[in-house]
């Protein structure tokens, strides 16, 4: 497979305008949702902290916020039910979707090869300057960073929905549990906004992958986008769309074949 | 006289005869569960030799700090020093009863209510102050031992007994990042009391108090690995968010070019 920088203008032009399907509705809804639910839930959660002895959060963020909310118990209680709100919500989806969407997604997409650990080997040196004209290997429809963004946001997710109710539900649990779960709740949440520092940079603001963020809203990239940033997944929707056209060109034979005896049998009627 | 009300505990030490009569009145009106007591009488044991001999009763409670090492610890700040009154409180419906403030009291002042999950401890009895009473053991202590007042007022009872103490000694814990500076003061002691510490016998049951404030390995693993760890994977993350988007300011952005 050949690098996209040799593709001709022509082909570029005809690239651009195709467009393929790489997020469905659920999940792009899923997506926001959970946005919508860390921008309330983070800033709460953040205020909660009031330990002097870690100082993890600012007393003026304490103060605004138990403020807000008319103390600190009210406070809690709002991260509480919004925090049930978000994980009921998200084990709902991956329930319900269990079968059409998680399954295939953790065979199809999540597993890293070969090229995935060579793009590791060589990505961050070129970040830092160097080996800039070393071709990157094709990747999947997810590249290996976010392959591994993916296992950071799935396990630090596990790890907030496990630690949370144990907090939450203090009369079902010993102390000793809910001393562990705080600071596996904390290493949580911040391990997942180191990453989503990254996360949002590069889907929102990063020149090169803009067709990326508007992908989460109306779901299609263009041919052009997953040929230069995805090969493999380009290569796998062109097989796909040929397999396509090879099914639906059967189809219409057959279904001309077995009209033929009809309009023989009609002028014996 | 200041602005603030600084509550606090006089404890007469002669005066006190162990009758307990203190911890019954503190566990009818608080609620106490029958096995947790929110308030202690620490006998000393008999002391001296024949025909010399002594014995004394340290009856104590919360010391309500001045600088509380509890406060240090509370992740959801449901402990708190009242800034009215200067009494530590915990807000029950705040606490989620981890317990990292009972490992840190040096003065064992507070336990875990299994049964709610959460911390309780001696409250001032602030729900009879308010309304001008006095806290329910001072009001049944029958020898006068116990007093309760503004220790800011000069004609508190508490500032007058303290006032007119042949001795006064605190259980002050001092060391390096603390000073509890205690608001219950022992007036009164014999000279042979100066901790509750120099008594072998209560150390044999194991709850010498005061003690060193104990962090638990949740809280000390958080504070010294985990932030450390993440604050330098937060950082790491900015920074190659920041230079990248320097980057893209200083070069801007070609159209054609994705």
């Amino acid at each position: 497979m050949s690098s996209h920088k040799n593709i001709s203008i022509v082909e570029r032009r005809r690239l651009r305008e195709k467009k393929y399907k790489k997020h469905n509705l659920a999940n792009i809804l899923t997506h926001w949702f959970n946005v919508a639910m860390w921008a309330l839930l983070l800033p709460t959660g953040i205020a909660i902290i009031s330990s002097p002895r870690l100082g993890l959060s600012p007393l003026w963020m304490q103060e605004l916020f138990r403020n807000m909310f008319g103390g600190a118990a009210n406070l809690i209680k709002f991260h509480y039910t919004l925090g049930f709100i978000w994980g009921f919500v998200l084990i709902f989806n991956i329930l319900v979707g269990f079968r059409k969407y998680f399954v295939p997604f953790a065979v199809k997409r999540m597993l890293l090869d070969k090229d995935d650990i060579q793009w590791l080997m060589i990505k961050p040196i070129q970040m830092l300057g160097f080996m800039k004209d070393k071709e990157l290997p094709p990747q999947d429809a997810y590249n290996a960073g976010q392959k591994l963004y993916m296992y950071v946001v799935i396990l630090g997710t596990l790890g907030i929905m496990v630690s949370g109710p144990v907090m939450a539900l203090k009369t079902l649990f010993p102390p000793i549990l809910k001393q562990i779960a705080q600071p596996l709740h904390w290493l949580s949440v911040f391990a997942i906004v180191a990453g989503v520092i990254i996360h949002v940079y590069m889907g929102a603001i990063f020149p090169e992958e803009k067709e990326a963020f508007f992908s989460m809203f109306g779901g299609n990239v263009s041919a052009w986008y997953a040929r230069a940033h995805h090969e493999k997944w380009y290569w796998e929707k062109v097989q796909e769309e040929m397999d396509w056209e090879e099914e639906v060109g059967r189809q219409i034979q057959e279904s001309s074949e077995s009209k033929k005896p009809s309009t023989h049998s009609q002028p014996s009627l | 006289m200041a602005d603030k009300k600084r509550y606090g505990f006089v404890i007469d030490i002669s005066r006190c005869i162990d009758c307990r009569a203190c911890q019954v009145a503190c566990s009818v009106e608080n609620s106490v569960p029958l096995n947790h007591t929110r308030i202690w009488i620490h006998d000393q044991g008999v002391q001296g030799t024949f025909p010399e001999l002594s014995r004394t009763f340290v009856p104590y409670n919360c010391m309500h700090c001045e600088h509380p090492p509890c406060i240090e610890v509370c992740v959801s700040g449901a402990t708190y020093k009242d800034p009215n009154n200067g009494l530590v409180l915990v807000d029950q419906e705040a606490c989620i009863g981890c317990g990292f403030c009972v490992e840190a009291c040096p003065y064992e002042a507070r336990y875990l209510d299994e049964k709610r999950g959460v911390v309780d401890k001696c409250n001032g009895c602030i729900q009879r102050v308010e309304i001008g009473q006095k806290p329910a053991c001072v009001a049944t202590c029958l020898g006068g031992s116990r007093l309760f007042g503004d220790l800011n007022d000069p004609g508190s009872d508490a500032s007058i007994a303290l006032k007119n103490a042949r001795s006064v000694f605190r259980l002050d814990v001092e060391g390096k990042n603390i000073d509890t500076d205690p608001n219950i003061y022992f007036v009164n002691a014999p000279k042979s009391l100066t901790s509750l510490v120099t008594s072998d016998a209560f150390k044999q049951q194991g709850k010498a108090v005061p003690r060193a404030p104990e962090y638990t390995i949740s809280e000390e693993g958080w504070k010294k690995v985990l932030v450390p760890a993440i604050a330098a994977g937060i950082g790491a993350s900015f920074l190659v968010q920041a230079t990248y988007f320097t980057k893209q300011l200083i070069e801007g952005e070609k159209e054609f070019d994705e």
